[in-house]
C-alpha cells in the first residue's frame, strides 16, 4: 500500500513539475513550425541529459530549433560549423600568451556553453570529432594542465548532411553511440510549409520567450529520473536490445545475417532514460511500453551495424527496428 | 590477308633481331651477363619467363638490375623470383634471377639492355646485356568502328540429350535398390514397433474461447488477488485475453501495447459496445497494476474478471456442428432424459 501511495505522489510531483512543458511546447512552436518529432527529440535530449544526433537535409530549422531553445530556458548557446580544417582547440580552447600578463592565459573555446549546435559534424576530420565526442561524456574539458567542467544542462545537437558524402569522415561507430537520440529530420507538410512563408514575409519574425532558467531544467531531470520504470519494462526494453545482437534467438532468423553488430548496453540506458523523459512529457509518473516503443527507433536507429548482405537487400536498421518492435512480447 | 601478312613480317623482323637477342651476353674482364627469354612470341596477355644471369669473380662488386613492376612501358612483370647465387669453385659466383613477364599491347617491343652497376669501380665500364624484342599477337579482331560495337555473344547453349544421364543410371538404381532394401529390413524387424499415424484421428482443435474460459476460471480459482498477488493476477488476465485476440482475431495482440490493440479493433463490427469497452477497462487497469504498482479495490479486481468472461463470451465465434455430431448430441440427451425418468418411477 505504501509503494502505491509513491507512485501517486510521484505521479503528482510530476504532474506538477512538468506543468512547463506545455508552455515550453507553446514557446516552440511560435517560432517553429511543423518539426514536432524535432521539438519532442530535443526535450527528451534535455530532461534525459542525452546529446542529439540530427540528420536532415539543410533548411530544416535545425539551428532555428536548438536556438529558440536556448531562447525559452535563458541558456547560452553557440554554433560550430564543422569544416575539415578545424582543429580541436577550436573547439574546445587553446592556451594564448598575454604579453600584459607575460604568462599564458586560457581562452576557452565554443563549446563552454549550455547549448552547442555541432553543424555537419562529419565533415570535421576524426580528431575534432572525438575532442567535442569526449567532452560530451565527460562534461569536461582539459586545456594545458587544468580541468575545467561544462556548463550545465550542457546539450550538443549534430547535425549530418544525408546528402553530400563526398570528403567527409563518417563518424565511427563507438563515436555515434554517445549520441542518445538520432533524429531524422523530413520535409515539412504542405500547410506547414505555407506556415513557414508566411512567418518569414512577415514584417516581424515570431519570437519565443524566456520562461525558464537552466536550473529549472535541472531540477526537471531529477524528477525523470523519479519516474518510476517496473521491472517488467526494464525486461522489454533488455529484450528489444537483445533482439538487435541475437534476432535468431526472437524468431527473427532472416536478420541473423544483416546485423554486424548489435546495440550495446548503452542503448538500453539509454532506452530507459528517454523512456522516462517522454513519460514525463506526457506528464506520467511512470513507463508504459508505448514510451519504450515511442522513442525506440530514436535511441536504436544508429546503434545497429548493418552488414553487406544488408545493404545489398536494401534492408535499414528502421526495418530491422520495426521487425523487433513487432515481434518481442509486450509485458 | 593484309593483316595475316602485317603479322608474319612483323614476326620475322623481331626473329631476325632476337637472333642476336635470345642469349646475350656482355663480358669485361671474365664478367659476364645475359638475359633470355622463353620464347620471343606470346599472345596478347600470355605469360613467359625472362632470365637474368651474371657470372663474376668474386673480388667484384657487382649490383643486380632492380626490377619491380615494369621492363619497358609496353612489358610488365607478374612475379619477380628470388636471386639465386652459386658459389663456383673457381672463385667466381653466378647470379640468376628469374622473371615472369607479360605484355597487354599487340605489337612489337624493344626490350632495352638492362644494366648492371658496378660498385667498386674497377671495370671502369658498366656491363650490360643486349637488346632484346618481344612480339606480341593479338588473336582478336581489332574492333572496327565504322561497322559499330557490338554486345558480347552469349555463351552457347549446349543441347541436351537424354543419353547424358545414362551415366548416372547405375548410381540411380544403384540407390534405390539400397533404400529398398533398408525399408524391408526395418519394416521386417521393427514394423510392430513403426507408429503408422497416416490414419489417425487428428488431435480436437480447441476453440480460442474454451482455452480462454478455461484459463480465465483457472485464474479465478486460484484466488490471487485474495492473496495479495495482484500483479499476477492482472497479468494472467490480460494475457489470457491477449492470447485469445490473437488466435479468435488473428492480431498479433501480444507484441501490441493497449493502444495498439485497441487500434487494430477499430475496423471490427461487434454485437455490442460494451465488449469493446470492457476489454479496454481490462487492459488499462493492467497496465496500471503492472507499470505503476496502482493497487485496485476488491470489487475493481471482480469487476475485470467479470468483464473478461463477457468479452470472451460475446465475441467467440459459434461452433457450427455437423449434422452427424447435431444427431449425437441430440440422442444423448434423449438418452439422459430416459435414464432420469426410468430411475423415477423405480
Amino acid at each position: 500500500m505504501e509503494q502505491s501511495v509513491d507512485i501517486k505522489a510521484i505521479n503528482e510531483r510530476i504532474k506538477e513539475e512538468s506543468s512547463f512543458v506545455d508552455l515550453l511546447t507553446m514557446e516552440m512552436n511560435k517560432v517553429i513550425v511543423g518539426q514536432k518529432h524535432l521539438v519532442e527529440g530535443l526535450l527528451i535530449g534535455l530532461l534525459s541529459d542525452g546529446h542529439i544526433l540530427l540528420e536532415g537535409v539543410p533548411g530544416l530549422a535545425k539551428t532555428l530549433a536548438i536556438n529558440t531553445l536556448a531562447t525559452i530556458v535563458d541558456a547560452k548557446f553557440s554554433r560550430i560549423q564543422f569544416t575539415p580544417d578545424l582543429l580541436p582547440a577550436d573547439l574546445l580552447g587553446t592556451m594564448i600568451y598575454s604579453q600584459k600578463k607575460e604568462e599564458f592565459i586560457v581562452k576557452q573555446g565554443p563549446i563552454f556553453t549550455n547549448f552547442v549546435l555541432a553543424d555537419e559534424i562529419n565533415r570535421a576530420p576524426a580528431k575534432v570529432q572525438s575532442a567535442l565526442l569526449e567532452a560530451m561524456q565527460e562534461r569536461q574539458v582539459t586545456i594545458g594542465e587544468t580541468t575545467y567542467p561544462l556548463e550545465e544542462p550542457f546539450l550538443v545537437m549534430a547535425t549530418q548532411n544525408p546528402i553530400e558524402q563526398e570528403g567527409t569522415y563518417p563518424l565511427p561507430e563507438a563515436q555515434v553511440d554517445r549520441f542518445m537520440l538520432k533524429l531524422v529530420l523530413d520535409y515539412p507538410k504542405k500547410d506547414e510549409e505555407q506556415m513557414i512563408i508566411r512567418h518569414n514575409l512577415a514584417k516581424t519574425f515570431p519570437k519565443a520567450s524566456t520562461i525558464l532558467k537552466p536550473e529549472d531544467i535541472i531540477r526537471a531531470r531529477q524528477v525523470v529520473k523519479d519516474v518510476y520504470m517496473d521491472e517488467k519494462i526494464e525486461k522489454y526494453i533488455v529484450d528489444i536490445t537483445f533482439a538487435t545482437r541475437y534476432p535468431e534467438q526472437y524468431g527473427l532468423e532472416k536478420f541473423k545475417d544483416m546485423i554486424s553488430y548489435g546495440a550495446s548496453p548503452r542503448a538500453s540506458i539509454s532506452l530507459s532514460m528517454a523512456s522516462k523523459a517522454y513519460a514525463f512529457i506526457k506528464r506520467r509518473g511512470y513507463v508504459i511500453p508505448e514510451d519504450v516503443r515511442a522513442i525506440c527507433h530514436d535511441v536504436l536507429r544508429h546503434r545497429i551495424g548493418l552488414s553487406y548482405e544488408a545493404e545489398a537487400n536494401n534492408i535499414t536498421s528502421e526495418e530491422i527496428i520495426s521487425e523487433i518492435l513487432n515481434q518481442v512480447e509486450v509485458p | 590477308m593484309n593483316r595475316i601478312k602485317k603479322h608474319i613480317s612483323r614476326v620475322i623482323v623481331s626473329f631476325l633481331i632476337l637472333s642476336t637477342g635470345v642469349v646475350h651476353n656482355a663480358s669485361a674482364q671474365n664478367v659476364s651477363v645475359s638475359a633470355e627469354m622463353d620464347s620471343t612470341v606470346i599472345f596478347i596477355g600470355g605469360q613467359i619467363d625472362l632470365k637474368l644471369q651474371l657470372s663474376q669473380p668474386d673480388n667484384i662488386d657487382l649490383s643486380f638490375p632492380l626490377l619491380t613492376d615494369t621492363i619497358t612501358k609496353n612489358i610488365e612483370i607478374v612475379k619477380a623470383g628470388q636471386l639465386d647465387t652459386l658459389n663456383r669453385d673457381n672463385g667466381r659466383y653466378l647470379i640468376e634471377q628469374s622473371f615472369r613477364i607479360t605484355s597487354f599491347d599487340s605489337g612489337l617491343h624493344y626490350i632495352p639492355p638492362i644494366v648492371f652497376e658496378e660498385v667498386s669501380q674497377k671495370l671502369g665500364k658498366a656491363i650490360q646485356t643486349e637488346p632484346m624484342a618481344l612480339m606480341v599477337f593479338n588473336p582478336f579482331d581489332e574492333v572496327d568502328p565504322q561497322k559499330g560495337i557490338v554486345d558480347i555473344k552469349q555463351p552457347m547453349q549446349a543441347p541436351f540429350h537424354l543419353s547424358e544421364l545414362y551415366k548416372y543410371l547405375p548410381w540411380v538404381l544403384g540407390i534405390i535398390l539400397l533404400a529398398g532394401i533398408v525399408t524391408f529390413i526395418i519394416l521386417r524387424y521393427f514394423g510392430k514397433e513403426v507408429p503408422v499415424k497416416i490414419f489417425a484421428k487428428p488431435a480436437p482443435v480447441i476453440p480460442p474461447h474454451v482455452k480462454a474460459l478455461e484459463a480465465l476460471d483457472k485464474i479465478k480459482q486460484e484466488k490471487l488477488w485474495q492473496h495479495n498477488r495482484i500483479k499476477e493476477y492482472y497479468s494472467g488476465v490480460s494475457d489470457t485475453l491477449r492470447h485469445y485476440i490473437e488466435e479468435r482475431f488473428e492480431i498479433r495482440a501480444m507484441e501490441q501495447t493497449t493502444d495498439e490493440i485497441m487500434n487494430s479493433f477499430k475496423g471490427i463490427d461487434f454485437r455490442d459496445g460494451k465488449s469493446i469497452d470492457n476489454l479496454r477497462q481490462i487492459l488499462i487497469t493492467s497496465d496500471l497494476v503492472k507499470f505503476a504498482k496502482h493497487e485496485p479495490l476488491p470489487d475493481e479486481n471482480d469487476l475485470s474478471m467479470i468483464n473478461a468472461f463477457f468479452f470472451v463470451n460475446q465475441t467467440k465465434l459459434e461452433e457450427i456442428k455437423s449434422l452427424e455430431e447435431e444427431k449425437e448430441a441430440m440422442l444423448n440427451k434423449e438418452n439422459e432424459v430416459l435414464n432420469v425418468s426410468n430411475s423415477s418411477e423405480q
